[in-house]
């Protein structure tokens, strides 16, 4: 017989509220950094475009800075926070893995304002500078490249083709931070050593590259960098995720008459860019609810 | 092997009820068999030497530890299956005092958690950082052992939770701070309905409080009975005995023999006075003197020798 009266457990949205609060406060001293940063940039563009003219065209998608940024703001997001063990979120009174999932949802929801702004200071110095945002531009195509016969190309087998950016690639940012976010979320609430987990394959990664060179076993040498080169790369890679391909598309060659030019082996796919984001979002979200499932409660020990 | 020594669980409510926990870290047995009973309304004082287990009980009744066998309930609430709304019926004092986020101040650590306890009351928060003496505008991490404990302390209290956890509360503090946090529960007990489980070393610091007395050792709890059954039934016997002469097995022995002069020897042990007074004369003993013990010694009599000298 229970004589007590029972206290209630705190309603989801305050919970939410309070996490979005709590990270916030604990992002202030990255995001003054960032600030500093980002202002000192300002400076220095503002006064290289006083001194020597020129424009700054609008495309966040070219920028890799979200993706960092999303990639190493769990670590702020976590700070101070035993994530095993008898941490203090774990001593209050909600589930742990939705606990857990709520904690990342508002370290999601700082990084999407932070990108927003980023977004916004571009457009601001697009504006400004005399920029262009969806001007039509004429790129350099040249589909036959090829990175194992990279000597001199001749000028005719490149062909110039009209391009207006598609507003969607604006997304770009958002989703490529989202994307790191929610896989680095994951390692940090999954791994109790991420960093060993990074290192470590990282280091495997060469070790096996090394000894397949040293024993002279191509198949071992070559094994693990075709996937990674896939995994970066490759038409669904990080690269596509990061910048829709924008940067990995775009190279500088020699022609055969010696000048240098930039050309496209390809235009950016926006479909190719929807399918690889969808794939690694889904990636993220998948790992993160098995990263979080092994916080949860009334699982056997 | 020791015997749990108890007195029968009471037939009103109870507030912690354990049934054959265990709880290992590999191979070290951390809990094994440990049926606790706290009853409603009671402040139930768990003692041991370190090690014995009590901080591993605390953090299952949290959850925060996983039993791998037997289970634990607050409230009638199985810990393991109804975690949070257990959380939201305790107020926990840890065993370490890095308890909390060090970059946050401990006003806005109050905040923070307030935002959990839909019963936190503000005012009584405010009144308890006073009585502490807690700056609030003060980091968490740069506060001493003391005020960090001064600081859990109002955080398990502001909410009125129906039970408190508290793992050596009173670690850390200076004697002033102690006997102020000593009043302050007082207060805080006659002011709130609460049940309170704390764990100590200092027994007797919790003398004026406690009203049940468990003894874990080496994860079995080897006693537990209200306190003033213990002061009743544990006392110390200084005994003389014939030649050959055996125990009579039905005695519950508190602790070892300890030898005195000549065939004497003085044991503790558990029972009315004058069932263990009739069972040492029947098996041959003479009783010389039975020894009133107050009421750490009487709990300390449950520890090997080492731990409660």
């Amino acid at each position: 017989m229970i004589e007590t009266a029972l206290h209630p457990t705190p309603r989801p949205r305050d919970v939410l509220r309070e996490q979005l609060r709590a990270v916030g406060l604990a992002l202030r001293v990255p995001a003054a950094a960032t600030v500093a940063l980002v202002g000192l940039v300002t400076l220095l563009l503002t006064a290289e475009l006083l001194r020597e003219g020129g424009r700054v065209d609008f495309h966040p998608e070219h920028q890799m800075l979200p993706s960092v940024v999303g990639l190493l703001l769990p670590i702020a997001v976590w700070r101070g926070e035993a994530r095993f063990g008898a941490g203090f979120l774990w001593t209050l009174p909600v589930e742990r893995r939705r606990h857990a999932l709520a904690r990342v949802f508002a370290g999601w929801a700082w990084l999407m304002a932070a990108i927003a702004l980023f977004v916004l200071w571009l457009l601001a110095f697009t504006l400004l500078s005399g920029g262009s945002l969806l001007a039509e531009e004429t790129l350099r195509l040249l589909p036959s490249y090829s990175v194992r016969a990279p000597g001199p190309i001749d000028p005719a087998a490149v062909r110039s083709v009209p391009w207006t950016p598609q507003p969607l690639l604006w997304l770009v940012p958002f989703t490529a931070a989202t994307g790191t976010y929610l896989l680095a979320s994951a390692l940090a609430l999954g791994s109790r050593y991420p960093l060993r987990w990074i290192i470590g394959t990282v280091l495997g990664v060469f070790l096996v590259g090394a000894i397949g060179d040293a024993a002279d076993v191509k198949w071992l040498a070559f094994g693990p960098s075709n996937p990674l080169e896939s995994l970066l790369n490759g038409p669904y890679g990080l690269d596509t995720l990061f910048t829709a391909r924008t940067e990995s598309l775009k190279i500088d060659v020699t022609l055969s008459t010696g000048e240098s030019v930039v050309v496209w082996r390809g235009l950016p796919d926006l479909g190719q860019w929807a399918a690889a984001t969808l794939l690694w979002i889904g990636a993220g979200v998948l790992a993160l609810l098995a990263a979080a499932s092994r916080h949860r409660e009334g699982r056997p020990a | 092997m020791s015997r749990l020594i108890h007195s029968d669980p009471e037939a009103g409510a109870c507030a912690v009820a354990t049934h054959g926990l265990c709880k290992r870290y590999g191979g070290e047995t951390a809990l094994e068999g440990v049926d606790l009973w706290v009853p409603d309304g009671a402040v139930y004082v768990l003692i041991g030497p370190n090690g014995a287990g009590k901080s591993t009980t605390l953090k299952v009744l949290m959850n925060l530890e996983r039993p791998d066998a037997g289970t634990a309930e607050v409230f009638g609430l199985d810990t393991v299956r109804r975690g949070p709304e257990v959380r939201a019926q305790v107020g926990y004092v840890p065993e370490h005092h890095d308890h909390g986020y060090r970059w946050m101040t401990c006003g806005r650590l109050l905040r923070h958690v307030a935002a959990y306890y839909p019963a936190w009351d503000p005012a009584y928060a405010d009144h308890l950082s006073r009585a502490f003496d807690l700056r609030l505008d003060r980091r968490v991490g740069a506060l001493s052992k003391g005020e960090a404990r001064r600081l859990h302390l109002v955080l398990a209290l502001a909410h009125r939770p129906p039970l408190l956890l508290l793992d050596e509360p009173t670690d850390g503090l200076d004697p002033v701070a102690r006997n102020r946090t000593l009043a302050l529960l007082a207060e805080h007990l006659a002011d709130s309905p609460t049940t309170v489980l704390v764990s100590t070393h200092q027994i007797y610091e919790m003398e004026s409080l406690a009203d049940h007395i468990g003894v874990l050792r080496e994860g079995r709890l080897v006693a537990q009975m209200p306190r003033d059954e213990l002061k009743r039934t544990v006392r110390r016997y200084r005994i003389e005995v014939p030649e050959g002469w055996e125990a009579p097995p039905e005695l519950r022995s508190a602790g070892p023999r300890r030898p005195g002069a000549g065939r004497e020897f003085q044991w503790t042990l558990v029972g009315e006075e004058r069932e263990v007074t009739d069972r040492l004369t029947l098996s041959g003993a003479r009783v010389r003197e039975v020894t009133t013990l107050g009421l750490e010694d009487a709990a300390l009599a449950f520890l090997p020798e080492e731990v409660s000298r």
